[in-house]
């Protein structure tokens, strides 16, 4: 596997000896400063501030945070499917292959969705349509892409079912969504996304709709289907378990920030941002002692049309300082492949 | 909630025809309107001849000849006869009207309530304009400014017609439209005309197709309403047409405006009944009451 990059940070020397690194070479999805903007009556709020992200083909990236820290709208930025109005993209660059999305033209947004990009939604009942069958569905998204027509979508279709698993595809051709359990819905999403062999797929919370056990099914059947391909995926999610189990890096997000980005091995190991260290404490160990309480992370995400002038989780911070309240802290490089937007580390 | 109510549409399509019979007037509003819509296709098998033929005396009155079991009215014209020819005609218009106002309402609806923003508002604005004018004034206004053809009255229906489907289905519309179903499609580069008909309009069609059948009795009544006013076309009998033939005699022979006048109350009767039972059929949102 390639080394991971990473792109366009706030410290331009960095980011030369970035491109270094990468060279000529084109990533799947290399995403670059995209800021994202809700415009409402009480204000601009920057949903997606500056988050760069690059994910080589065949590797996972992890895109971590609490609810209301702007993963799913940095996924929707990236597909350009953002609700607009309120949210519009207002800088930064999506490259997918090599060619910037933000520029390019809904038309032609059109035929890359689906195509060279596939989503995953987080309920798969509500994410199908409720009054097509499974195969009119898989089949509406390959004649959409002009790659097959009726008779041999339906042979197609087929395929992807049992690809992803389905039991009893040929039968399952035919149910509706409301006959199907989540688990069997989200393996039709699966096959919805995966049908025109995208190179990039984002799954947004992908398995927290569903049961423990047919979580583990469906994490397995998007590794194998990845290795298979050597799809690029972005991986969002808030449940630690399954970053450890998916990810070959993660990138924590906060307040519409990228506050640390890791390898998990590192990220597990060591975590240097507080908000990182909160969230791993936040996870609870199987065999811990019961009467030790679960630690929190004291506060809430802050509103943000009310983000504090420094640091956006100075207030919930354990080692905050004078300097985080006044001064937002850019990203470093404290280890070669990793990052961290903090004053405290580096300090002891 | 809006899980409930996708599943359940799915099992109402198979539980249907027992959900509509559950409800006994819109059971015999079906029956009678399949009698109704049964003579009027078998109207040239069992009056071969003209209806609007002079077949007797006129001014018979129900049941003195045999041979004219309804009577016969001033001109002598049998009426039984007159009644299942203008079924056809009375039901064709308020179908056709029906068929016109819902393609106009689904389709100006269906725009505004999926892109919303100012193409919502110049569609809700012109439907509120259509809403202000009379509708009655405004439909014999086209029919006079057109010409009184069959297809003229029933484009007239159907332009005053349209309002409340559209609004029905802007509702729905909306309403689908943030669904998490219609963002996978977009996800999946499916297109807005794509994502209007094939996911969102049969979502959105139960109610739409309720309101359609009450359409179709207000259409019925509109029609009426026009030929007795001597507005119809001239070479159909409805039986608008044949209440107003008769109400110079309604002192004397009074049957010959009352029995085309039942048959349009029973016929618009059953309509409504039928719609109640389409919407307790398609409605989840009643079907446990």
């Amino acid at each position: 596997m390639l080394l991971p990059s990473f792109a366009g940070e706030e410290n331009e020397s960095v980011a030369r000896s970035d491109d270094e690194i990468r060279g000529a070479m084109t990533l799947p999805l290399d995403v670059t400063d995209l800021s994202t903007t809700l415009f409402t009556r009480r204000g601009e709020m920057k949903a997606v501030d500056r988050l760069s992200l690059a994910v080589d083909a065949g590797e996972t990236v992890a895109l971590v945070g609490e609810s209301g820290c702007g993963k799913s709208l940095s996924a929707l930025s990236i597909m350009r499917l953002l609700p607009d109005p309120p949210a519009r993209i207002v800088g930064g660059s999506v490259a997918l292959n090599g060619r910037d999305l933000v520029a390019l033209p809904e038309e032609a947004m059109l035929a890359i969705r689906g195509k060279e990009i596939g989503m995953i939604f987080q309920d798969p009942m509500s994410s199908l349509n409720p009054v097509a069958t499974v195969e009119k569905q898989i089949a509406e998204v390959l004649m959409a892409h002009g790659e097959l027509g009726r008779g041999q979508a339906r042979a197609r279709a087929h395929e992807l079912l049992e690809l992803v698993g389905m039991p009893d595809a040929a039968r399952r051709l035919d149910a509706y969504p409301h006959q199907l359990s989540g688990g069997m819905c989200q393996r039709v999403m699966i096959a919805m996304a995966i049908a025109c062999s995208p190179s990039v797929l984002i799954a947004d919370e992908p398995t927290t709709a569903l049961d423990v056990t047919v979580q583990a099914q469906v994490l397995a059947l998007l590794k194998r289907l990845q290795a298979d391909a050597g799809m690029a995926m972005i991986f969002i999610t808030h449940d630690l378990g399954v970053v450890a189990e998916t990810a070959d890096r993660v990138v924590v997000m906060y307040a519409g920030r990228k506050v640390e980005e890791a390898s998990v091995d590192a990220l597990f190991e060591t975590p240097l941002h507080p908000y990182t260290v909160g969230l791993i404490g936040a996870t609870p160990v199987p065999g811990a002692a019961r009467a030790e309480r679960l630690a929190d992370i004291p506060g809430m995400v802050p509103p943000l049309n009310a983000l504090p002038q420094g640091c956006a989780f100075a207030p919930r911070c354990t080692r905050v300082m004078e300097r985080c309240r006044h001064e937002r802290p850019a990203l470093t490089r404290p280890a070669p492949d990793r990052l961290v937007a903090c004053f405290a580390v580096g300090q002891g | 909630m809006a899980l409930p109510r996708a599943s359940t549409f799915q099992l109402s399509r198979f539980e249907f025809p027992a959900r509509f019979a559950r409800n006994r007037g819109a059971l015999v509003g079906a029956v009678l309107i399949f009698l109704v819509a049964l003579t009027a296709v078998l109207a040239p098998l069992l009056f071969p001849t003209d209806p609007l033929r002079i077949v007797g005396a006129p001014e018979l009155w129900p049941g003195e000849d045999p041979d004219f079991p309804l009577g016969t009215d001033s001109l002598g014209r049998d009426i039984l006869a007159m009644i299942v020819h203008g079924a056809r005609a009375t039901l064709l218009i308020g179908l056709c009207a029906s068929a016109v106002a819902t393609l106009i309402g689904v389709t100006i609806g269906a725009i505004a309530g999926y892109f919303g923003g100012w193409v919502d508002e110049i569609a809700m604005r012109a439907a509120e304009l259509f809403q202000t004018i009379p509708n009655l004034i405004f439909v014999l206004t086209i029919v006079v400014i057109l010409g009184s053809t069959l297809g003229n009255i029933v484009i007239a229906i159907g332009i005053v017609s349209w309002t409340s489907i559209a609004r029905m289905t802007r509702a729905e519309f909306l309403a689908l439209r943030d669904r998490e179903f219609v963002q996978a499609c977009r996800a999946m580069g499916m297109g807005d005309g794509g994502i209007i008909l094939g996911e969102i309009l049969p979502n959105a069609l139960p109610p739409v197709i309720v309101l359609s059948s009450l359409v179709v009795a207000g259409a019925i009544l509109f029609e009426s309403a026009v030929s007795f006013l001597g507005l119809g076309d001239p070479n159909v009998a409805s039986w608008g047409r044949l209440v107003g033939d008769g109400r110079q005699l309604i002192r004397s022979s009074w049957y010959i405006c009352a029995i085309p006048g039942v048959a349009i109350m029973v016929t618009v009767l059953c309509l409504n009944l039928i719609g109640d039972g389409l919407n307790d059929a398609l409605n989840p949102k009643l079907r446990d009451r």
